[in-house]
């Protein structure tokens, strides 16, 4: 029973895993998506379907994301309501529309998940191989595909069934299928380096207090 | 004699054969837990348990676990270490299962199955304190978020039952009160990974226990010797008991090697032969052979006390043979000599055996084996004086042996001791009466925590534990009683809302409780009825505009969440939360258990229990028994004296072994010793080889082999002190405190013997 915030936190980190993983997964026979450096990071929008079964429609949001290897990921929902979710060190974060914190989970396993992330953006396969199968294929249109398959007993298996992304330069879709049949479809756009420090406003985020 | 020496020299053989079997097998444990102490009193199931008969149910649970701790720099090489660790301790026998970070993960699952229906009315206790204050505009704002959050467990199931995403909140909650222990910690530049171990229940009934500590230390060195920079500590009462059980078996060697080198070297003192040496052997190695048999034989495992006891049976076995052997060959026949002596050597194993009898009505098992132990060994070395020691060739006792010597000296010293009859009756009386006011004067000290030597490295790595993961330490509980399941959780629900403040000023660690995995219906229908005002009534319709499916509130006649099979099933930590009729709250880490008690004050029926406490009272409760036993003893001894010596030689002869009570009583309080219930228990001891010594010299007073039996006497002294003395040098300090007892004893039985026995003719400074 000790482990039901570990394991809250798992479903949230397999969650973000899947869309972390959006800037990394690449084949060797193709071209790789643009390596982030210690001192950049990666900026862009997104759109996110999120299909729940057994309903007709999905549940539509959209915003913009940033990625720091040194920092870690915040992701901002514009629509159709104000939201943040912040992964960093500390753990996962969520920020109201009003500016109010709420940590979701915390703990030291978010530092390696943070790793975990970066290593794979250095282009470092081996985190990513501990955890997942992984099938690399190219699409028609000549984009990457690769198909993480989480292995039995990680954490992340008992969220995600399976992780689809696909992308030339940057990762542009990313499709998290769960057990429960549901699955999010997410679509990334506008993406592009920059030189840290971050913007001001994302800065902010990353370091405000918990309420 | 020749069949009847045969026969019993077959039995003993027997005897042999079978207690080596037993041991050597593995088919007999030996048990070094205190909570093996602990009596077992049947009591009707029906009604609400002691306060003993609880913390031993909650202790025999804990001790199932075993938790080790492993750290290194790199949270990598770490958890690959752990997870190897974890495989090679799964394989063992006697592992139930394992807890690791990172295992356990279909756990989310069924955790969701089972709250998931009952969601509405599970409320976390930030989100019912929004509620009440009438903000539950965060909570929709929330789960708007939630819907759209790429952090989520929300699914197409969690949505139909819990669309104001409340349960994550509440489970997250519950985490926090179950505290930390299943996350790696990083502390220092290290990183620290708890591996829990469940073992199985019948590990130690099974005497396989000390196999499974044996193979846990194997994997933790193998596991060190791969990983460099990786350091381990451990805990559990598997790990202490084991501990205590080599150091007190290591003593029990030591001691019984040392204390029978030391006879046969006295023996040899005394009669310049080896022959006497193989009489004396015959004897006591007979009473230490049928005495394990017999123990062996009635009970599954042996606490190692009762072994520690059952070699220091050496001093009184030793008693019997040297009893027979200083008789001198000019008495006439072996059997001319044993007839001269069988009166006292009766009549003091008559006596012991009352006495030691009186120790099996004790209801601690260990007493129990003890009892057995001391009177079929008795029994056993008496047979081998009547049937063994006759076919054993005489020697004399050499009149230059130094012992002898020894012997004729304090004989004059002791001589001028003596006193006239109405003094000693005088004399009787104030023992008589010293006894009583010291058993009822003398303070007890039972404390539990005082018996055991402990291990530094166990001890430092329990702090360890402790400090860094939270786990272990501190086992202290409270106790709901209450009619039904009910009316026990509201009241666990009132306990914590009492014990919050505490908590948030940090005089309390924390506190888990049947009620917060289970809250009562009470509570369950409170939340669901905030939950249908304050956020179906008010956000339910704009709720149900972002979703695609419309969402009603909850029906106040649905079932609620309740702890039957199903949910102990999933959340087997239930059955650490109960016991019997009670339901248990576990507190961490207690700092301030005077506020503690003055905050459950108010609640009934809540009872604050220290499980050493409650140990050392029931300890308390047989330290009065013990004293009643063994008042009864002396009862029967001295009307036996009286109906055989008559009324004033029989008071004399019995005030001798009360006297070397009384001695032992005093002494023990003035050399600081505890008076304990382990003492008195051993003042049982004294109080049988006491009587031995006054009996013997009763019955062969005035006879010609009255100086013979005064040398066999001083010879049993000498033997019983090496050996009791030896036990006063133990390092487990309940068995150093037995043995000094009963040294200190033995010597006033000694010298109480020969004052109260004094012929009538030897009145004064006559010698």
């Amino acid at each position: 029973m000790t482990l039901l915030r570990r394991l809250i936190a798992s479903g949230m980190m397999a969650a973000l895993f899947g869309a972390g993983v959006f800037s990394c997964a690449w084949a060797t026979e193709i071209t790789p998506p643009a390596k982030i450096n210690q001192d950049q990071y990666l900026r862009g929008s997104f759109t996110m379907e999120r299909y729940l079964a057994g309903f007709d429609k999905p549940l539509r949001s959209n915003g913009d994301f940033i990625l720091s290897p040194t920092t870690g990921l915040v992701w901002r929902t514009l629509d159709p309501f104000p939201g943040t979710t912040v992964l960093d060190d500390h753990g996962i974060t969520r920020i109201d529309d009003q500016g109010n914190r709420d940590a979701l989970a915390r703990g030291d396993q978010f530092r390696q998940f943070v790793e975990l992330i970066s290593a794979v953006l250095a282009g470092n396969w081996q985190p990513l191989e501990q955890r997942f199968d992984i099938t690399k294929s190219t699409t028609a249109d000549n984009a990457w595909q690769i198909i993480l398959t989480p292995k039995d007993n990680t954490a992340i298996a008992s969220q995600i069934t399976k992780i689809t992304a696909t992308g030339n330069d940057y990762v542009q879709t990313i499709q998290l299928e769960k057990p429960s049949d549901d699955h999010d479809d997410i679509i990334l756009a506008d993406q592009g380096l920059g030189n840290l420090p971050l913007p001001p406003e994302f800065a902010a985020l990353l370091t405000g207090t918990v309420k | 004699m020749a069949l009847r020496a045969s026969i019993w020299a077959f039995c003993l053989i027997l005897m042999a054969t079978f207690a080596g079997w037993q041991l050597h097998g593995g088919f007999t444990g030996i048990d070094a837990d205190f909570l093996s102490l602990i009596g077992r009193e049947n009591t009707d199931p029906d009604k609400p348990k002691s306060n003993i008969e609880t913390v031993r149910h909650l202790l025999a649970r804990d001790s199932q676990q075993a938790i080790f701790m492993l750290s290194h720099p790199e949270r990598d090489t770490l958890e690959k270490a752990a997870s190897e660790f974890a495989d090679k301790i799964a394989a063992m026998d006697g592992t139930q299962n394992i807890t690791l970070p990172g295992r356990n993960n279909d756990r989310f699952a069924d955790l969701m199955a089972l709250y998931g229906p009952y969601a509405n009315g599970l409320l976390s206790q930030s989100d019912h304190t929004r509620l009440t204050n009438g903000d539950g505009d965060a909570l929709y704002r929330r789960a708007i978020q939630n819907l759209y959050s790429p952090a989520t467990t929300l699914s197409s199931q969690s949505l139909k039952q819990d669309p104001f995403a409340l349960l994550p909140v509440f489970l997250s909650d519950l985490g926090s009160k179950l505290g930390s222990g299943n996350d790696v910690i990083a502390r220092g530049g290290r990183f620290y990974l708890p591996v829990m171990a469940t073992l199985s229940a019948d590990l130690r009934s099974t005497g396989t226990d000390p196999r499974w500590v044996k193979g846990a230390k194997a994997a933790l060195q193998s596991i060190k010797d791969m990983t460099p920079d990786l350091t381990t500590a451990k805990t559990g009462q598997i790990f202490f008991a084991q501990a205590e059980a080599t150091r007190a078996k290591a003593d029990v060697q030591r001691i019984a090697i040392i204390a029978t080198i030391g006879i046969l070297i006295m023996i040899g003192l005394v009669f310049y032969s080896p022959i006497p040496l193989l009489g004396a052997l015959l004897v006591v190695g007979s009473g230490l052979i049928a005495g394990l048999a017999a123990v062996i034989l009635i009970f599954p495992t042996i606490h190692v006390i009762a072994l520690v006891f059952g070699a220091s049976m050496i001093g009184i076995s030793v008693d019997y043979a040297l009893h027979f052997l200083v008789l001198r060959t000019s008495d006439g026949s072996p059997r001319d000599r044993l007839r001269k002596i069988k009166p006292g050597l009766s009549l003091g194993l008559l006596t012991s055996v009352i006495g030691f009898s009186a120790l099996s009505l004790s209801p601690t098992q260990l007493l129990a084996q003890i009892a057995v132990y001391s009177v079929v060994g008795l029994i056993a070395a008496y047979c081998s004086v009547l049937f063994l020691l006759p076919l054993v060739p005489a020697r004399d006792v050499r009149a230059s042996s130094p012992i002898r010597k020894l012997h004729d000296l304090l004989q004059i010293g002791l001589n001028r001791t003596f006193s006239t009859r109405p003094t000693r009756l005088i004399a009787s009386t104030v023992i008589i009466i010293g006894l009583v006011l010291a058993a009822a004067l003398i303070p007890g000290n039972n404390d539990i925590r005082q018996f055991g030597h402990g291990n530094d490295t166990l001890i430092s790595d329990a702090r360890e534990i402790a400090d860094i993961l939270g786990l272990g330490g501190s086992s202290t509980f409270l106790r709901i009683d209450g009619d039904n399941a009910q009316s026990r959780l509201q009241t666990g629900e009132a306990v914590r809302h009492a014990l919050s403040p505490l908590i948030n000023d940090n005089r309390l660690g924390g506190l888990i409780g049947l009620s917060d995995l289970i809250p009562s219906i009470a509570r369950q229908e409170e939340n669901r009825l905030l939950v249908t005002h304050e956020l179906y009534d008010r956000f339910g319709a704009a709720l149900s505009d972002q979703l695609p499916v419309n969402i009603t509130a909850p029906t106040m006649s649905a079932d609620y969440l309740v702890p039957d099979e199903r949910a102990t099933m999933i959340l087997p930590e239930i059955d650490r939360l109960h016991s019997g009729n009670s339901d248990i709250i576990r507190l961490r880490n207690v700092m301030d258990i005077d506020a503690i008690r003055a905050a459950i004050a108010p609640i009934n029926p809540v009872t604050l229990i220290d499980p050493a406490d409650a140990i050392s009272a029931q300890f308390s409760q047989y330290h009065f028994w013990a004293w009643v036993a063994l008042g009864g003893a002396l009862c029967i001894a001295a009307i036996l004296a009286v109906s055989r010596y008559g009324l004033r030689s029989g008071i004399c002869i019995f005030a001798a072994p009360a006297g070397a009570i009384l001695i032992a009583v005093i002494g023990g309080y003035l050399f600081g010793i505890p008076q304990s219930f382990f003492t008195t228990m051993a003042l049982f001891l004294v109080f049988a080889i006491g009587a031995d010594y006054v009996l013997f010299l009763a019955e062969s007073r005035n006879s010609n082999h009255d100086d013979d039996t005064r040398l066999a006497v001083l010879l049993s002294l000498i033997s019983s002190v090496l050996a009791f003395g030896l036990l006063a040098s133990s390092s487990v300090p309940l068995v150093r405190d037995i043995g000094s007892v009963i040294a200190i004893g033995l010597v006033g039985a000694w010298f109480l013997a020969f004052w109260m026995t004094a012929p009538d003719h030897e009145q004064g400074n006559t010698p």
